[in-house]
This record gives C-alpha cells, sequence and structure tokens, in this order.
C-alpha cells in the first residue's frame, strides 16, 4: 500500500490532513526545521499531542529536522531527537550527518531527506546502513524513479529495520528552481540561508536582463524567469504508483490548512481510484478542477515525464480560483440542536454563501450556509457586528474562525 | 551610549552577529540561537547598553540578521 504524507504548519492543518484520509504526517520543530521563518512551526511542548492525536488514527509522525547542522545547533538537534522518541514520534527526516548518526545511536528511525539529492542506486546503498526511507531528488524522471525501486528489490537493500528500503517521492507542491534546496540566491543577498530554512524567495520575484556594458535590455517573455509552477502528478498518478514507490509527500508545511485539506483528500481518492481500478480521466478533471482552487502557481509535471525545463508561472502570488475572507470567531456549539453559533466581526454572511471553518481542534470543515438565524429570528443575510447561528453537522469550537469561500475572477 | 536590543525568540540561529561583533554575541549550545552578551530579558526583548565603541561592529551585526530582529540604536 502506497502512504500519503501531508504536511502540518499547525494544528488545524493537521487536524485537516488526518480527517482528509493522510497516512501520515510530517511537521516542523524550532528552528532547524526548513521553514525558520514560517510562524507555523510547532514547539518541543506540542510533540506529545501531535502523537496522541496521530497515533490512534493510525497515522505516522514524522519531524523535518533536515537544515545543514552548526556546532552550536548540535544540542538543540539532540534535543529535539530525546523528545521525539520520549513522545512516540515515529521517525526523524534528517539531511545533516550529524542527525542521522544520533538518531541512528538512538534507535530512532531516520529517513533520508530530499534535501540530500539521492539520485542513484548506489547512494541509496550508502544510506541504507541508517535509514528504512529515502526521499529522493525531485529532478528525477518517474523512469529513474522506477530504476531505483527496481534496484533497491534487485540487489535486496535493506535498511536497519531489516526490511527493504522504501522509497519515497514528493506527488504535489511547490517546486525549487535550484536542484532540491541546494540554492543560495537568498544568502547572498539577505545572509538568509535556503539551507537554513531562511529563503526570502528571490525566485518568485520579477527580474528583468540588462546588458552590462550597452545598457539595453533583453526582451523575454516572462518577467518571472526563475519562479517555477507548482508540482502536480495528479493527473498521471497511476505512471507514478506503477513505478512503484512506497511513500507520496506532498509539499506545503507553510501552506493553509484548506489547502492540506483539498490536496489530501484529491490525492486520497486518485490513490483509491488506482487501487480499485477506476482511475480515469472525468474523475482527474474533477480534481484538477479542484485542485484548482487552493494556493497553487499552475500547475506543471515537474521533472517526472522528462519534459523540458522551464515551466515558469506567469504572475506572482496564487492563482487560486477561490479565496477565503475572514468573517468572524466561534462563540458556541449546541450539540444537540447541532446549531453552531459565530460572531461576524467583518463582511456579511448570506444564506447559500460557502464557508470554511478552521481551528486547531476542529481542522477545516467546509459547508454552504442553509439557514441563518439572529435573536432566533430566521435571517437572509447577517451583517458584520452582529452575531449568528446556522446548523451545522460537525462540532465547531470557540477556538475556530468562519471565513467566506469567493471565487477569484480567472486572468484570460 | 548604545542601546542593542534583540527578539531572541525568532532568531533561526544563523551565526551572522557572532561574526560581526564577537565580543557582545555568542550562539547558546542549548538552543542554537544568539545570546546578546550582558542583555536582561524585558519580555522577549533582549536589551543591552553598551559604549559607543561598540555601535559600528554591532550595527553591522544588525545589518546582517537575516531576520531583522537586532536593533541598535545610539542614545
Amino acid at each position: 500500500m502506497i502512504e500519503l504524507m501531508a504536511p502540518a504548519g499547525n494544528f488545524a492543518a493537521m487536524q485537516a490532513a488526518i480527517d482528509a484520509g493522510a497516512d501520515s504526517v510530517y511537521f516542523g520543530v524550532e528552528q532547524l526545521s526548513m521553514r525558520a521563518r514560517s510562524t507555523m512551526n510547532f514547539t518541543l511542548e506540542d510533540l506529545e499531542e501531535v502523537a496522541e492525536r496521530c497515533a490512534p488514527k493510525g497515522l505516522k509522525t514524522y519531524i523535518t529536522l533536515n537544515t545543514i547542522i552548526y556546532d552550536h545547533d548540535l544540542g538543540l538537534a539532540k534535543k529535539i531527537v530525546d523528545r521525539a522518541i520520549s513522545a512516540g514520534i515515529t521517525a526523524i527526516i534528517a539531511s545533516d550527518q550529524a542527525v542521522i548518526q544520533y538518531a541512528k545511536a538512538k534507535g530512532m528511525p531516520v529517513h533520508i531527506s530530499t534535501q540530500l539529492n539521492v539520485t542513484n542506486i548506489e547512494t541509496v546503498q550508502f544510506y541504507s546502513l541508517f535509514a528504512d526511507v529515502m526521499v529522493l531528488s525531485r529532478e528525477l524522471s518517474v523512469r529513474q524513479v522506477k530504476t531505483i525501486v527496481d534496484g533497491v528489490k534487485k540487489d535486496d537493500i535493506r535498511g536497519p529495520s531489516g526490511d527493504l528500503v522504501r522509497i519515497e517521492i514528493f506527488a504535489h507542491g511547490a517546486l525549487c528552481m535550484a536542484v532540491s534546496g541546494k540554492c543560495y540566491l537568498s544568502l547572498h543577498t539577505q545572509n538568509s540561508s535556503a539551507n537554513r530554512g531562511a529563503c526570502i524567495q528571490n525566485c518568485r520575484r520579477k527580474y528583468r536582463v540588462v546588458d552590462v556594458e550597452g545598457g539595453h535590455e533583453f526582451e523575454i517573455d516572462n518577467e518571472y524567469i526563475m519562479s517555477p509552477k507548482d508540482l502536480c502528478t495528479l493527473d498521471f498518478l497511476d505512471q507514478v504508483i506503477a513505478t512503484g514507490v512506497s511513500v507520496l509527500k506532498i509539499e506545503g508545511r507553510g501552506r493553509a490548512p484548506e489547502y492540506v485539506k483539498t490536496v489530501i483528500e484529491c490525492y486520497r481518492e486518485a490513490i483509491d481510484a488506482y487501487n480499485e481500478g477506476t482511475y480515469n480521466q472525468e474523475k482527474i478533471d474533477a480534481w484538477m478542477a479542484r485542485l484548482a482552487k487552493v494556493y497553487n502557481r499552475g500547475f506543471w509535471s515537474g521533472y517526472y515525464l522528462g519534459q523540458e525545463m522551464g515551466e515558469w508561472t506567469k504572475k506572482h502570488g496564487s492563482s487560486a480560483q477561490q479565496k477565503k475572507v475572514f468573517l468572524g470567531k466561534g462563540l458556541h456549539y449546541y450539540p444537540k440542536a447541532k446549531i453552531a453559533h459565530f460572531d461576524i466581526d467583518a463582511f456579511s454572511l448570506k444564506v447559500g454563501d460557502k464557508v470554511v471553518i478552521i481551528g486547531p481542534t476542529t481542522g477545516v470543515v467546509e459547508t454552504v450556509i442553509t439557514e441563518l438565524m439572529v435573536n432566533s429570528a430566521k435571517v437572509d443575510e447577517v451583517k458584520k457586528g452582529m452575531d449568528c447561528t446556522f446548523p451545522l453537522e460537525q462540532l465547531v469550537r470557540k477556538s475556530d474562525k468562519l471565513y467566506k469561500l469567493v471565487d477569484v475572477a480567472v486572468e484570460a | 551610549m548604545v542601546t542593542i536590543s534583540l527578539q531572541r525568540a525568532k532568531c533561526i540561529g544563523c551565526n551572522y552577529c557572532c561574526e560581526m561583533a564577537s565580543d557582545r554575541w555568542a550562539m547558546s549550545k542549548k538552543d542554537g540561537k544568539t545570546v546578546l552578551i550582558g542583555s536582561v530579558d524585558k519580555r522577549g526583548f533582549h536589551i543591552v547598553k553598551v559604549g559607543d565603541h561598540e555601535y559600528e561592529d554591532n550595527k553591522r551585526a544588525e545589518k546582517a540578521c537575516p531576520v531583522n530582529i537586532i536593533k541598535v540604536v545610539s542614545v
């Protein structure tokens, strides 16, 4: 069975991943997780809760501890490994040899991060001394991936557990213009190392090319000359699964909970459809339409199909066809009547509106408003500054936020 | 007089401040974040007052910090 691995930047995203059908989640702790700038990181104190939420549902949990490590980081890195073991986290995703060595010595399972750019079978053989799971470089084609997966079986390459090494690849999400994170643009311009998780994303900006000697500016069709579109394998997932890989990873620890929900749901359904023999074009079209609604820079197949390089995005930020607008915060939930009570602090809410409710325990709940009440009287619209109730099957909480989903005009 | 402040929780442990002003900054082996030597923690802001002769080096540390959590002000 192929494992679907979801990103989690916070508890809401983690809950969304659990509810959407992920088999495992990966997340960062403190500043050594390749998302140092993100406010969306877990702390050491959160580890027990992560394990408590995931393990009973059968989800595995992985900590990304995959930056380069300086001497002064060793203490924290070891502390993270120790705490992960005591909290019952499944494995550590690592790239620095110090982390790999320490986790191995402590008996903590290791995943070899994509930051180590595994691109051939002998490298798999080498790291099998330390790790049972290896993430391949994102720049390989499906043919090359298959050769490596077949090689593991042929050469009987086993990890420390004694089982055959499991090969993992990225299935969906942002791609880097450099070889899987081996980029120094951010370090050179802002002292901000991508390999320490502090990338300022120079590649996502607009650029002009000027001939310094003559002062002439070159004409290029697209100013976003370094910003790749997002990887999407959903429309050729049959080819991806046929390589025999064991784990499909979804990128996006920095992305919103509703993104995690939508992407994981689509890939879950696609994997299940493949297994049932019902993976077809009609379903693919429907999944692609859903994926286009959440954050994306346009989609391409990455390097998997061996196409030429250079699928660059044409605009800054997301091409999502839907956005969420904050309306208000949760006040109460009446479980017997199944009624949710929310404050409306901004804009307005109407009957028929599509809404999403997001919270650390709730995860992501999407629904359409069928009925609205203010002070027990039915209304069609609730304006800013009022509070309202509406029927809702799922339990929601005070810590939840209510958003309206609105369509974004698609540019020609 | 020069006031130096550090919003320590946001430090990503890059080490640049130590390179720029090694007498005033050191990396903690405990949590991998920088330590502003001699400072007092005031609700997450670590603050120290130093002599004018430290201004230049610490100004370079402020400029080098990739997450802009160091402030160096001449008072």
